[in-house]
Parts: structure tokens; sequence; C-alpha cells
């Protein structure tokens, strides 16, 4: 939002709404009708999961579409949830106030930091329909949901507010709803279908937030159900403070003339990440400040010092102020598992492969990139693959080309992973999608319209590493396909051809039957390796069975390594081979003899999964004869896994102050979000209690 | 000259086949079945016998993979169905083994192909012939017309006795699949030689110009590649009856193939060359410099003509100064031209200048 809100707050005039919507409406996202219509959807089902998000509920959002007047293109839009609902005084203040600069202090990844949020609906059907949004929402704690007719007075550019009222909201089924919102809104826009269409904005929404249940009713009728595939609602997110390196001098100046801390080293410490005692001593030096500054006193100059100092250009004994990096709990990635479910519940394919990298930092923001792979199944082998790009779980639908997350998917060569790609450059083609999510605390974008992520080296880096990591994954995944399926030649040779030709050859010749192992052995003449990975519908757990048979004329040893998704958090249970945990999601069987002609069975099962979670063990192995059907570990395969340990492990330690050497200042406890007591009233917050000093456009405080 | 064996003897020289896998599973290794190799690098000529055989080179079909297992499956079947039809009296087409092995389960052939192949692999290795083991080719024989007179047995086991001049409609007398002597007697001619001809377009034109009783010889219709039993007839009256063979053809790659396979034997029958081949058999034309003598309407190679004519260049059955010269030729001039050609210079040119002109060069005119 900072951007909108800085240009209305250097605007000294109060804005007309028509004005301002039609100055802006490009980046508002109203500029076309058919985009109009999505971003009307879009933050209503925004507010949706963000409301039921908080109130730890498990969403379900019904969306339905319908024209109202064809020639006119007048369509209305009726959004559902299950969420808290919101209270009768808080209605009108989430719907027809439009304020900024609330979220300055709050630097989290939040979905709201597109567009003005449902405010502009509100607006902009009013401006093209004359007509008023209906809002019915109930809580849980009353016995009806209030009701209100929410517009706006385009000559007083106030909120309106009418026929409000109360009544017993029921449900399709005639019992009565417990709790949630619904929003009808009438517009000018047009429905479309397609890549750009509000269709596939449900259904990528639906990827990245697989505990949600989407029910869209289109213009003709049609229901498409996507269904929720966990349980699980995503991580709630640690607010956390901004980190100097990510703060501009607007924002500076802002939190300065705001603060009621006692002088600026109680500012330095209380209002950032990454300040310790120490940095702030320095800070303070390198910005030629006392730290026992009244902070009113702080001003003009001085507030450029410290950024200044913030950013390493004045310096402290001739070095930049070292700082901490920021904390990266404030992250919500959506997590390898649940992006798997979401892409297989959607695109129909035979290879899903996910990946979450460890969150890193770029200009004092953590960030985290995480990304997916789809492949094979009825997907085009001809068409350039399908590219699902995400920030902070909000589907980017335009201006594909200019996106930095797609520049990451071009700068692979995806024809060494087994993907078309012309001259080994830019969107490759086959029967594929590829999915990256960017989770950050500042998403920076190219443009207001906010559909394009703005060139960062830091961020493409790691969606390049992320990217060519997946790209390994698919080629060994098609590799071992290959193996497979001769394995199973040989399996059906001698399982099949070979005793039909004994018995024929027998029958002809009239003599009995010959013993065939011998001829197994010098026919196979390896070790196999068969893997299945099977959820069991009883025990709710996920069956593994490796089995080794050696088909050599030797006796062989071999140490048996198999992946399992330790990092989202399950268990070996049942293990009776024993073995040992190698490292993170790797653990390792020793099998000190199999003799030629033996068959050893490694099984196990895995507990804390959901079906479909889990639906292929990697196999490798550490020993001299190849095993078919199981890949040579490769130990740099492993070192990743323990760097990538070390790191997690790294960030799992909380304070970042620990390294501090001196005490002089009582460190203040980082201020930790409370959770709200009333969902309700959280959801709404930052429209409840406007700081002093701000203005909504809706009645300004001139 | 008829090599046909008992049924007793085909199916022993079979078993041995059998016996060969079966002995090899008992010893603990997988089955095998050895044959020689089927390419141009294991032909060579046979001094004795004048014409081009399997060398010593041999290939092991082993079990090893699910491809050749499959095929030993398939041969075992194809032994016992050819024992049931020697057993009950009855023979089939290779087309109709084809169909009957979809109830082999495992061991179905996946095309014709595969049948006709695995047919000509255990004709090698048993070294009996596919009229031993009672499988008839789909392909019809031969056309043949001129003054000579043989003898057929006909179904209901009567011998007919039939002049291919005067006994026959225009499209002359039809060559059965089998021209054994059982089948088929040679009994006495009035001709100077024999043609073959490659296309049914010359041949009618030579017998509508009358050009068998003018040049008293007996005329031949190849139908393309020539027929088993095709081949066998022109040797047999080419032994029987001592008389000269001369082949008119097309003047591309393939020709020379088919030329080869008459004259010295094709690479796929190798096994039987001594049977089928007549090296006495001369090449007519249409030669590279037939195209540049009688500056005939030519089409240019194709890639796969290239291919093929220089895969000739390193067959051993063209190694000879001549053969070498003309396909060096052709390559050179990059072009072909076909029978028909001729025609150029009118309907009569190949019967009244073309023919006579090449056979006087054999001293057949």
């Amino acid at each position: 939002m900072t951007g909108i809100a800085q240009k209305l707050a250097s605007n000294q005039k109060q804005v007309a709404i028509s004005e301002f919507f039609e100055k802006n409406k490009h980046f508002l996202g109203f500029d076309s009708l058919a985009r109009s219509l999505i971003t009307a959807v879009k933050e209503a089902v925004d507010n949706a999961l963000d409301a039921c998000e908080e109130a730890r509920i498990l969403p379900t959002i019904r969306i339905q579409i319908t024209k109202v007047d064809a020639q006119k293109d007048i369509i209305r839009m009726i959004v559902e949830d299950n969420g808290p609902g919101i209270p009768q005084k808080s209605i009108e203040k989430v719907f027809g106030q439009l304020l900024f600069g609330s979220r300055f202090h709050a630097i989290r990844q939040s979905r709201g930091q597109q567009g003005i949020g449902i405010t502009g609906v509100v607006m902009y059907c009013q401006l093209t329909t004359g007509r008023t949004t209906h809002v019915r929402s109930k809580i849980a704690t009353e016995p009806t949901a209030a009701f209100v007719d929410i517009g706006l007075d385009t000559r007083k550019n106030k909120a309106t507010k009418a026929n409000a009222g109360r009544e017993i909201w029921y449900n399709e089924d005639g019992t009565g709803k417990e709790h949630g919102t619904e929003v009808t809104a009438e517009m000018k826009a047009k429905y479309q279908k397609g890549r750009q269409s509000v269709w596939q904005y449900l259904r990528m929404t639906s990827i990245v937030n697989p505990h949600a249940e989407i029910i869209f009713t289109d213009p003709d009728g049609e229901r498409h159900h996507w269904t929720r595939v966990t349980e699980r609602l995503p991580t709630k997110v640690e607010s956390i403070k901004p980190h100097p390196h990510g703060i501009e001098l607007g924002q500076l100046q802002r939190m300065i003339a705001e603060s009621n801390d006692l002088n600026l080293n109680h500012f330095l410490l209380n209002n950032f990440s990454g300040v310790t005692n120490r940095a702030r001593k320095e800070l303070c030096e390198a910005a030629d400040i006392a730290g026992t500054r009244k902070i009113k006193t702080v001003k003009g100059d001085d507030i450029r010092h410290l950024l200044e100092a913030f950013q390493g250009e004045r310096v402290y004994n001739g070095l930049p102020v070292k700082l901490l990096k920021p904390p990266t709990n404030c992250l919500s990635p959506i997590e390898e598992l649940l992006i798997k479910k979401g892409l297989s519940k959607t695109i129909d394919s035979r290879f899903v492969s996910t990946l979450t990298r460890v969150p890193s930092v770029t200009q004092g923001n953590p960030f985290q990139i995480e990304v997916g792979l789809i492949f094979g199944g009825a997907m085009a082998a001809d068409k350039p693959v399908e590219i699902l790009r995400f920030a902070n779980r909000v589907p980017l639908m335009y201006q594909q080309g200019g996106c930095l997350l797609t520049k990451a998917i071009e700068s692979v060569d995806w024809r060494q992973y087994g993907l078309d790609q012309a001259g080994g450059r830019g969107v490759p083609k086959g029967p594929a999608a590829i999915l990256v999510h960017l989770a950050s605390t500042n998403v920076q974008f190219t443009s207001e319209a906010k559909e394009a992520l703005a060139d960062n080296a830091e961020v493409m880096e790691e969606g390049r590493k992320a990217m060519l990591e997946m790209g390994r994954g698919l080629r060994k995944h098609l590799e071992k396909k290959k193996k497979m399926a001769k394995t199973k030649e040989k399996f059906e040779l001698i399982n099949d051809i070979l005793p039909a030709i004994a018995k024929k050859s027998a029958e002809i010749l009239e003599r009995p039957v010959p013993e065939l192992s011998g001829s197994i052995t010098k026919i196979m003449s390896a070790v196999i390796c068969e893997t299945t990975t099977e959820w069991n519908k009883q025990t709710k757990h996920t069956d593994v069975e490796i089995i080794l048979f050696n088909y050599t004329s030797r006796v062989r040893a071999y140490t048996i390594l198999a992946t399992w998704p330790e990092k989202s958090g399950a268990k070996i249970e049942k293990n009776g081979t024993g073995g040992r945990k190698e490292a993170l999601g790797v653990w390792a069987w020793k099998l000190e003899s199999l003799q030629p002609g033996e068959k050893k069975v490694i099984a196990y099962s895995l507990s804390g999964l959901e079906r479909g979670d889990w639906t292929e063990t990697e196999v490798l192995f550490r020993g001299t004869q190849d095993v078919i059907g199981a890949t040579k570990m490769d130990e740099k395969f492993l070192q990743e896994i323990r760097r990538q340990e070390q790191i997690m492990d790294e960030n799992g330690v909380d304070s970042p102050e620990a390294e501090d050497e001196d005490e002089v200042v009582a460190e203040p406890e980082p201020e930790k979000k409370e959770v709200p007591k009333m969902p309700a009233e959280e959801m709404v917050e930052p429209t409840v209690a406007p700081p002093e000093g701000q203005r909504t456009l809706f009645g300004g405080d001139d | 000259m008829s090599r046909t064996r008992t049924a007793e003897e085909t199916k022993t020289a079979m078993h041995k086949v059998v016996a060969e896998m079966y002995d090899r599973i008992v010893k603990g290794e997988p089955p095998t079945m050895t044959l020689p190799v089927r390419t141009k690098t294991n032909i060579g000529f046979d001094k004795k016998l004048g014409v081009y055989k399997y060398g010593k080179k041999q290939s092991v079909r082993d079990a090893t993979s699910l491809g050749s297992a499959k095929q030993l499956l398939r041969t075992l079947h194809v032994v016992e169905f050819i024992e049931e039809m020697l057993d009950a009296g009855k023979s089939s087409t290779l087309r109709e083994m084809y169909y009957i092995s979809e109830g082999w389960g495992m061991g179905k052939f996946g095309s014709q192909n595969d049948s006709n192949n695995l047919a000509e692999d255990l004709e090698i290795v048993t070294k009996c012939l596919r009229e031993d083991f009672k499988l008839r080719p789909e392909e019809d024989g031969a056309r043949m017309i001129g003054n000579l007179t043989l003898r057929e047995r006909n179904r209901r086991g009567e011998w007919m006795r039939i002049n291919a001049r005067d006994d026959v409609g225009d499209s002359g007398y039809g060559v059965p699949y089998n021209v054994e002597l059982e089948k088929i007697e040679l009994l006495e001619h009035d001709i100077d030689f024999i043609m073959a001809i490659e296309t049914g377009g010359m041949f009618d034109r030579l017998i509508e110009n009358g050009f068998d009783e003018q040049y008293r010889c007996g005329l031949l219709h190849l139908k393309g590649q020539p027929a088993r039993s095709t081949r066998r007839i022109m040797k047999r009256m080419s032994e029987e009856w001592d008389l000269p063979v001369v082949v008119f053809l097309d003047g591309d790659p393939w020709s020379f193939r088919i030329f080869a396979s008459i004259a010295y034997g094709a690479i796929k029958t190798a096994h039987i060359s001594e049977y089928l081949a007549t090296p006495s058999a001369t090449y007519l034309g249409i030669t590279a410099d037939d195209i540049v003598a009688y500056e005939l309407p030519s089409d240019d190679l194709s890639k796969k003509d290239v291919e093929a004519l220089n895969a000739e260049l390193t067959d051993p059955r063209f190694a000879d100064s001549w053969w070498q010269e003309q396909i060096n030729m052709m390559l050179e001039l990059g072009k072909k031209a076909e029978q028909q050609s001729l025609a150029k210079y009118g309907l009569d040119f190949v019967t009244e200048t073309y023919l006579p002109e090449k056979l006087a060069e054999l001293g057949l005119a």
C-alpha cells in the first residue's frame, strides 16, 4: 500500500473519489472490464482467506458470478465465506474506509499488499453502476446476522450506509449459518475465460491455499469445486520490526514523528530488528548524534544522517555498522508437501516435485522462494509450460514476461532436465507447469500494477537455484522411469517368458521341465531393488517396502538409504530392520550380506502424513555393484542436505542478540503480536483504529 | 534335384534347435539359438556351387533381453505348430501362421514380417525348406508365356500337360508356389532363351508385339522382387533345358538387387542360394550406359537411391568390375530410368531396336 499512501499523503487537496479512481485505475486493478471483475473477486477472496487465517478457521469460500445485464456489461458478484464475521459496527469501516499507513510498523508477510482492498470494489461498483454493495455478516456470539448497504457519496466523498438491519441467516440446506461474511456487489465488468480469468485466479488461489475449499459458480451456472486437501492452516506469522537496511527516508521520518521513545538509544533498540546494543552505539556515532538526544529533537539532517548510517554510507571506525540479519520467522511459506497437494489436486499429472528454499535476506527484508514442478499427464507436450507465479500466496496473472520469477525460470537450461527449450533460453516447452512463490515481508513490484516482481539479484539467485534443484529432480524421475521400464522387462523375462520357454521346450522334447534358477541369475546378473510407497487406509500411515533381490552369483553388501519427508514432520514407525538416521530425511540400513538368489525386505511405515503426501520414496545405495532400481549415493547430495539442515537449525535460534557482548541497556523483549481474543475484531484492527494524524479517503481530517 | 525331407527328418532337425535351448537351461545358462549372421557382411562366393552363401559368422540369440527371449519362445511355438501340421498332413500360409499366433499368448508375433523372418531363421538353422515345414508363401509366383511345355499336378492329383503359348490366355501360365518335381515336370520347349521382365507393363508390351515368337524366347514376369518359386523355376529351366536367362529390369539400384538375387542369391535366402539362384543369368538392361546411349528420360536419384548404390559398392555380389563401373556411373549421372522410358521413341522401339541390339551383344539375336 506504500505507493498509493504516499501519493495521497503528498497531495494536500482532498481528492475527488471519481477523479482518484480514474487517475489510478491501472494500478488499482480496474483498468479493463475483464480485469475489474478479477480484482473484485480477488479483494473479496483475499479478505475471506485472511480473516479465516487470523481466526484459525478452515475457509470455505463460495463465489458466484451472474450476468445481470449482458448488453450493458453489468455483473453481479457474490462472495461468501465461513470466516469469523464482522461485528455490526465495524462493517462500514471495513468496507467503506480507505486507510493507509497502518501497516508500516507491522512488517510481515501479508496478502493485503496489493490494491486498496475491498473498499476499492465498493467504490468501483458505485461509480460504474451507481449501486451500493450489500454486506451481510454474522459472528458466532450473536444469534442474527447484520446487514447493510455500503456506498459512497461522490459529491461529499463520504461513505454512506443504508438499509441496515438484522436477520437470521440460513444456509442453502436451511440450517442457520454460524458465522461468516457475504458480499454482493454489482459492477460494470466482463466475464471471460482462459489464462486471465476469475476461474484461473481461483484455481491458482486454490493451489497455494490447499487448506481452503473454493466453490465457484460461473455465469453459465457451472460449478467448479476445488476441495480442501489439508486440515493444516498456514503457520501464523510473527510481525517483525523493520530492519535498518530496508528502510526509506519517508518511513524513518514518520517513525520518528510517531515515536514515544525517550531518546534515540531507546528508539533504535525498540523499533528495529537486527540492531544490537553494540550496533546501537555504533549507529549513533556514525550518524554523529548523541544516543541520549530526545527523540523529538531528531529532525531534518539528523534523520538523513541516521539513514546514511543505516545504509553504511556513514561509517564507524572506517567500516559500515554491522547489523544482524532480520529474523525469518515472519515468513509463512506454503511448504513442499502442501504445494504438492495443491498442484496435484488442480492439475492431473504423473510427477510432482516441490521445493522450499531456506529463508534468505535482501536489503533487510527476509524472503523465501518456493517452487513446484508438475510433469506429464494430460498437459500438452508441444506448448510452453504453464507458469504459476505467486507473491505472498497471491496469484500474479498479468505481465508474465517482465516478472523476475519468469526470468528465474528462463535462466535455466531446461534441456538438460528433459524439457524442450529453443536455444536453452526462454520459457521451456513440455507437458509441465512450473510454480514459483515468493514469500517476503516486502515484495518489490515493477510497477504499481503489482503484477510483476522487480529485478533483485538475491531473489533471482535463490529462484534460479531452486529451479536447478527441481530440474535435477525431474531428470532423476525421467531416468528412473526409463530404468524401471527396463527392470520391468527383465522381470517379465524371468517370470513369464523364461518359464514358458522351459515348459514348451520340455514338452516338445518330452523331457522334464528344467530348473530355472541358474538361468535367471545369468540373465539378470544384477542386484535389483523394487520400492513401493503406499497409503494404508487402516493405519493412516504411509507404508514403504524396499525389496532387494540378488540375481548375481556372488554375495553382495550394501548400505541402502531411503528418503522420507522428515522436514514435514513425518516419523518412521515399525522399522523392523533398524538402521540409523543418516541426515535430515535420509535413513540408512546396512546389509552385511545378500546371498546369491537371496531376497531381503526393508519395510517401515511413515506416520504424521496425510494421504497423497508421500508417494515416491527415493532409494539410494552405497556399494560397488550397481543396483537396478536405486541410485548410487552421491555424497554431495548428503552434504547439501546437511548444509540446509544447518541453516535451518541456525534460523531456529530465535534470539538474534545472542552474540551481543556488552549489556548496557536492558533489552526490551521482542514485541510479539498478541493472539487476539476476538478474531473478528482482530481482522478489522487496521481500519478500526487509525493512528492519529492519518486520514481516510472517506472523509479526511481537513 | 529335390531336397525335400520327410516329416521325421524335419522333426529331428527342429528338435536340435529346441534341444539347444533346453540344454542351456539345464546347465544354468540362458537359453540360446545359434544362427548365421544374415547380412551382406556374412555372405561369400561358394566356388563349388557358383552362388553366394552364408559364411561362418554366427550370431547367438540369447534370452538375456526381453525381445530375444520372446523370439525364442515364438520359435518354440512355431516348431510345435509345424509338428502338428506334419502330423495332421496339413499346410498353412505364413499369413495364416501369423494369425494363428494370436493364440500363443506371450509368444505371439508382433507383425507379419516377424513371422516370415522366423520361418526363414528356422529354415537356416535346420537346413530344411519351408516346404518341409508345410508353410506356404502368400505371394503368387510369376507369369510365363512362350513355347514351352510342362506338366503340373492339379488339386485332384492328376497331371495336366500345359503349353505356355497355346494353352494359356493373355495373362500366361501362372507359376504355383511349389515348383518341385512332385508338382511340376518340365517336358519340352522350342525356344532359345528365357527373358525375365520386371514390370507387368513391359511384359504385356512384348507379348502384344509378338516378341516371344519372333525371337523364340520364353517371357517371365518377375513381379518386382521375385518370389522363391519364380527364382526356382528359372533355375530349373536354365539347368534342365540348358537355356540362357537374360534379365530385363528398370535401371535403378533396386533392379540391381533383383538381379543379384536371381543370379547370385539373395542375402535373406543365402542358405538356399544353390537351390534358387541362376548363376548363368545375364543383366540385359536398363544399364547406366543405356541411359546415356539411348538418351532415356530419367529421374534424379533420391537420397535412398544413393544410399542403396553406395551399399551395393561394398556388397560382395557386386564386386566385379562391370558392376562397380555401372554403379559408379549411375552415381555420377545421378539419374535412374524405367524400362518404359524406352517408349520415348515409340511403342515398338523396345522390340524393334533396343532389345535386338542388346541381345545381339550377347549373341542371342
